[in-house]
């Protein structure tokens, strides 16, 4: 199993970023030291699971491991707490997904890790008009 | 007696369903294996090649957890035929989405009635005191052989409930149940199958028939219940015949049964069939309402309900997407298209 990925799995299962304790600011992927004031004074937090498309682009030759998804679109949101987060888009018809968008998280398959055959399951968003 | 009910009273306290995006209308399956013509169904629902049952069931049961209001659970039971993964529970991969860890998990196997055995292990749990909380979970993205008449309605979907003690916000009272079971065998898949098998003519009179007025009958006889107490009937539905078959024979109407009946427009979604059923009922009932709700499991048994609904429901309109809406909410992909997102193509 990609050991990487069961330490990051309330990352990517539950959107758990960090918040600083000392100015509030948010942040995901997690942080160990504010960005906004340098506070090393950061807890985790579970970030909100709607935002907004900031910008976006369709795939159609993706990644190893998603080629069944293909045409897919990626896209950076912007959660309703200000963080920004790279992420799939699915389950919208091609005419919802554009910027300024809203968009709701939802737990998907990610991709089979190699021979050993775990899965990997992560966040994607999907537009909610 | 064989009638179940909690002594410390157990009830709903939020629900959540789930129907994925995508729709096979039925006349693809029967354009591409005869020729032309249709299932017995009008489409079925198929999961995305990203989703399976662990991600069904974290969506409906976040919000069965978001209309309870309840931040911890003491159970999580996933009741489902279609794990995707033979040794690893798919419970604690739902657990920890939910951010649950001082819980029991476990995944349960019963064919079709896997999911409302979860909710009647959960009625017993918090009627006996042993957890304040715990979420039922019916889900499954059911395979049919390719060309098989089970691909006809095999689909993808299911719901959850939150059951804990009765209060004030409550949902609804699980007020009892019954369960009946044979060994009788209709359908089944052994190990390392990829798809289950089904001997046609026992699916029906001596399977689900049997089983379902078994286990109904013996509600009626130890509770004094009669159909015409309920406001509403939910039959698991393998097919769009089979439900309404049951209802007329144990003496109920179409009028009962027409908000819960969804296989038309989704298929049999195995252990989530009649959850999503009473789901889809729960979104329309009001308080004083009753509501049977009898399942159907392969190899074989029937569980039975009497739930009431209570004065908690009015608080839920509008908390969560309603079967309706996510009925509604859909596209319609080609058989070619479904092959690919269930993985039946060959590389």
């Amino acid at each position: 199993m990609a050991i990487q990925y069961w330490r990051r799995r309330d990352r990517y299962y539950r959107l758990v970023g960090s918040r600083c304790k000392d100015c509030g600011d948010e942040f995901f992927p997690p942080v160990y030291k504010c960005k906004g004031c340098g506070s090393e004074h950061v807890a985790d937090k579970e970030m909100p699971r709607t935002g907004r498309i900031v910008t976006y682009t369709q795939l159609h030759e993706p990644l190893p491991g998603f080629e069944a998804q293909a045409p897919l679109y990626l896209a950076v949101v912007k959660l309703d707490n200000g963080a920004r987060v790279l992420t799939q888009i699915v389950d919208s018809p091609d005419d919802s997904v554009r910027t300024g968008a809203k968009v709701e998280a939802t737990v998907r398959r990610m991709r089979v890790d190699g021979e050993s055959g775990q899965i990997i399951y992560g966040y994607k968003f999907v537009v909610r008009s | 007696m064989h009638l179940m009910q909690s002594k410390n009273r157990a009830a709903i306290l939020g629900y959540g369903a789930y129907v994925p995006y995508y729709r096979l209308p039925t006349t693809e399956i029967a354009r591409v294996w005869k020729g032309g013509g249709s299932g017995p169904n009008v489409e079925k629902a198929v999961a995305a090649a990203d989703e399976d049952t662990v991600t069904m069931a974290i969506e409906a049961a976040r919000q069965a957890m978001k209309m309870a209001g309840t931040e911890s659970v003491g159970a999580v039971f996933v009741g489902t035929e279609s794990k995707p993964y033979a040794v690893k529970p798919t419970s604690t991969i739902v657990a920890q989405a939910l951010g649950q860890h001082h819980t029991l998990a476990a995944d349960l196997e019963f064919a079709c009635k896997a999911g409302t055995e979860a909710m009647q292990v959960i009625t017993g749990l918090v009627g006996s005191g042993m957890i304040e909380a715990g979420i039922a979970i019916g889900m499954d993205t059911a395979q049919g052989r390719p060309g098989d008449d089970l691909e006809y309605t095999a689909a993808s979907g299911g719901a959850a409930y939150v059951i804990g003690r009765k209060d004030r916000s409550a949902v609804a009272l699980i007020d009892c149940s019954t369960s009946y079971v044979s060994d009788t065998g209709d359908f089944w898949r052994r190990a390392h199958e990829r798809y289950p098998r089904h001997l046609s003519r026992f699916t029906g009179e001596p399977a689900y028939f049997h089983h379902i007025e078994s286990s109904v009958k013996t509600l009626f006889e130890e509770t004094g219940h009669k159909p015409s107490d309920f406001k509403y009937a939910v039959f698991h539905q393998p097919n769009p015949r089979f439900p309404v078959e049951v209802a007329t024979r144990l003496g109920f109407t179409m009028e009962q049964i027409k908000t819960g009946l969804l296989n038309p427009m989704i298929g049999n979604t195995y252990a989530g069939s009649s959850p999503i059923g009473l789901a889809a009922v729960l979104d329309e009932a009001r308080p004083g309402d009753k509501i049977l709700m009898a399942s159907f499991g392969s190899g074989a048994g029937s569980d039975a309900f009497c739930i009431e609904v209570l004065e908690g429901i009015t608080r839920t309109r509008g908390v969560n997407p309603t079967v309706k809406s996510m009925l509604e909410r859909s596209t319609k992909i080609d058989y070619s298209t479904y092959s690919k997102f269930r993985d039946k193509l060959q590389k």
